[in-house]
């Protein structure tokens, strides 16, 4: 018995130490919950919207939502409870996630979105700061068409329907597609096929790796982000395709830009999540302070390609 | 009320929670304030010594609490004051003040709700409006009290676990039968999906009769008490382990789902959908009241009825029940269906919740679920295992994971210190035993 005591002793005490102190120049807290921490461009959002409140004398709780919409829930409902004085929040799932920003609406939370926002019409966000999707697909597209000069043009989309930005980018990435086919009808890009990825790696080495059975010819693969990227490049890799095929990809992780840097895929449109995570906390802070911030705040992308791989000294940081 | 029923002392499991609750308790206190009318009667006591010319700006955000707070306050001010109330977003409310300022209509009093004083705007009103710098500034004071006790959120985390429990249910009696169910994370999925898509292709979307959206549910149940049969047919019949026939299901539950739904989240349904989820019957939520009752009748089924004590028989020695005449293959049939309605009941709560269906839903939870009903001491081996123990398993899991958010753990921190938690919980268990 005496050793069970010590034992929940020491639990007890770890657990309080997690428990962060409250420094002296504390305003409040902030609840934060991202898609995945797993996936390091939300985990380079989460560590700069955690500086960018420090300065300010704001706590975050850094919390995941694992791709699984009612954990997501219960950590807003958590928050709701701990009363913060505002929530960042990137949904898991664009239309559920509604119903749970009613709830905070209900309960006077401001609700911030970061990258991705909720479609929600009844859900007020106060203010939704994300990367360009639109304009960066388009972005992508260029590159594709950049890489494709001279030679065949079959093309594959990796997407990720459920996310209404990587949604988006596939519209940017169609329209700017479009334009090219009815400028050149001579030589026309195809889109073969459009395939879910799901954003992961592993979803899209097994689409990629089923396509070109389906289509051995292809030429172009456009991912909407780099694990989806990284997957197809693995495909082509193990069926010895790789020359054959350019991909681009979307986000610019330092897995990507080194990708892009050794030549295994060709360009990035690559966002600043670190810049996202600043920006949302500004505007929060504004918010409070009783500045009135704009609805939607886009950040550009900018294009990324082996010369900037090669130059960059940084590569394993996001910006 | 029945002795055996309410014998928690009995459960190790039991102490362990207590001893869980007592810890986020302590470790959650943080200042409390006064809510409501309350509060609202507690700022008037402080601006009572105004003068009559005396201007006076109450400011509150815009949630229903504080629409209470206004009201005690107006009520309990005993003379006319020159007041004004600013009900407003923080950009609104600085916009006013200025005004003011600007027409040199400074206010004597003002007066915080407890969200307007956690702005920035009012924690730094030196610098931001050194024009009040003489204006009485009106808050309540805080007292200390655990946030894990709040009544909100002893609810919330009930409702939390709500899902989680109540498949649990079906799942203690297939693990008493010495069997496993792992197919009802994808169940609950392909019962979301089933119950959205229904209503939003086939019974008029946004505008479907609350009969059709009840009909649409027991369709959802239905069919996964079907899915839960097979299960069943295939252990018993073709005497495969339950692990890989629930395996196999859980592939073909979860392909189902993403085939019907097309990998998206179906949304198109009527607001009376939620009501399952989100209404409350004496301010208990309807999940809530769903599962304690639901654990009631369970319990008579396995501790009162010749099936409870058949199920037990299974689990402790088959070739025993079998001599003894005792429907080895109905019954096992027979739970893994209960077990398969359970997790379509909770596919439905669980799209009630979210407001939509979506394949993604109830990933892992075969794992929660059957944490949950070794934690509440039901034996892998079969034969051993009571349905209250389940329900504490469930609620330990849940106050683990309510109790770290709200103390702020990393989310990493969590999944190493939630697995750790149960298996000390699961040691404590053992100690009380031997």
């Amino acid at each position: 018995m005496k050793n069970l005591v010590c034992f929940l002793l020491v639990f007890v005490c770890t657990i309080s130490s997690c428990k962060k102190e409250k420094k002296n120049n504390f305003k409040g807290t902030i609840g934060l919950t991202v898609l995945s921490l797993d996936n390091p461009y939300f985990k380079a959002l989460a560590d700069a919207a955690q500086e960018e409140a420090a300065k300010n004398g704001y706590n975050v709780l850094v919390t995941s939502g694992d791709f699984d919409p009612s954990k997501q829930r219960n950590q807003i409902n958590d928050f709701i409870i701990k009363e913060v004085d505002a929530i960042i929040l990137t949904p898991v799932d664009s239309k559920s996630s509604g119903i749970v920003v009613r709830k905070c609406n209900e309960m006077d939370i401001p609700v911030f979105t970061a990258d991705m926002t909720t479609t929600d019409s009844l859900a007020d966000v106060v203010s939704y700061i994300a990367t360009d999707n639109f304009s960066g697909g388009k972005q992508a597209a260029d590159a594709l068409i950049e890489a494709l000069e001279g030679k065949r043009k079959k093309v594959l989309i990796l997407d990720f329907p459920a996310a209404e930005s990587c949604l988006n980018r596939v519209a940017g990435f169609k329209e700017r597609i479009e334009e090219y086919n009815t400028d050149n009808s001579l030589e026309q890009i195809e889109i073969v096929a459009q395939l879910p990825c799901n954003a992961q790696r592993d979803q899209g080495f097994k689409a990629t790796s089923d396509a070109i059975q389906t289509y051995p010819d292809l030429t172009g693969i456009f991912a909407i982000n780099d694990p989806g990227a990284l997957g197809a490049v693995g495909a082509l890799e193990k069926a010895n395709k790789l020359e054959q095929v350019a991909v681009i990809g979307f986000d610019g992780q330092p897995e990507g830009k080194e990708a892009i840097r050794d030549g295994k895929m060709y360009a990035d449109p690559i966002q600043f999540p670190r810049k996202i995570g600043r920006e949302t906390v500004k505007a929060i802070m504004q918010y409070l302070n009783g500045y009135e911030v704009p609805s939607v705040l886009l950040i550009e992308t900018s294009l990324y390609k082996q010369a900037d791989g090669l130059a960059d000294k940084e590569i394993k940081e996001y910006h | 009320m029945n002795k055996t029923i309410f014998s928690f002392g009995s459960y190790g499991i039991f102490l362990v929670l207590v001893g869980l609750i007592i810890l986020f308790s302590v470790l959650t206190i943080e200042k409390q304030q006064l809510v409501g009318e309350d509060a609202g009667t507690a700022l008037a006591a402080q601006v009572d010594n105004a003068k009559d010319t005396d201007r006076i700006l109450l400011i509150t955000s815009v949630s229903k609490a504080e629409k209470a707070l206004i009201t005690g306050f107006e009520n309990s001010v005993s003379k006319e004051l020159q007041l004004e109330v600013l009900s407003q977003t923080p950009p609104a409310v600085r916009k006013r003040i200025v005004s003011l300022i600007e027409a040199n209509e400074i206010p004597e009093h003002i007066v915080l709700s407890n969200k307007a004083k956690k702005w920035l705007l009012f924690q730094q009103m030196q610098t931001n409006f050194p024009e009040l710098k003489n204006a009485k500034v009106a808050t309540i004071r805080a007292s200390s009290g655990s946030n894990f006790l709040k009544k909100e959120n002893l609810l919330n985390v009930a409702d939390q676990i709500a899902v989680i429990a109540i498949i649990a249910i079906g799942m203690t009696m297939v693990i008493i039968t010495s069997g496993i169910d792992l197919s009802v994370g994808s169940l609950i999925a392909l019962s979301a999906v089933i119950v959205t898509t229904l209503i939003a292709s086939y019974m008029g979307a946004e505008d479907a009769s609350t009969s059709s959206v009840v009909i649409a549910g027991l369709v959802a149940i239905v069919v996964c008490g079907i899915l839960g049969v097979l299960s069943g047919v295939f252990t018993t019949y073709f005497n495969i382990p339950s692990f890989i026939v629930t395996l196999s299901m859980m592939l073909i539950a979860s392909g189902i789902a993403y085939t019907i739904s097309e990998g998206q989240s179906i949304y198109q349904i009527p607001e009376s959908f939620v009501w399952l989820g989100r209404a409350r019957v004496f301010g208990i939520p309807i999940s809530v009241l769903l599962m304690v009752a639901l654990y009631f009748i369970a319990n008579i089924i396995m501790t009162k009825t010749v099936f409870g004590r058949y199920v037990y028989a299974i689990g402790g020695n088959l070739r025993a029940a079998q001599l003894s005449g005792v429907p080895i293959k109905k019954i096992t049939i027979i739970v893994f269906a209960i077990c398969g309605l359970l997790a379509g009941v909770g596919g439905i709560i669980l799209a009630s919740q979210l407001n939509s269906g979506s394949p993604t839903y109830g990933t892992s939870y075969e794992l929660y679920v059957i944490a949950a009903v070794v934690i509440g001491g039901s034996s892998l081996m079969g034969g051993e295992g009571k349905i209250w123990g389940t329900l504490i398993g469930a609620f330990v899991i849940g106050v683990i994971q309510n109790g770290m958010n709200l103390i702020g753990i990393e989310s990493y921190l969590q999944k190493i210190i939630l697995g750790l938690l149960i298996l000390v919980a699961l040691v404590i268990e053992k100690y009380k035993k031997t």
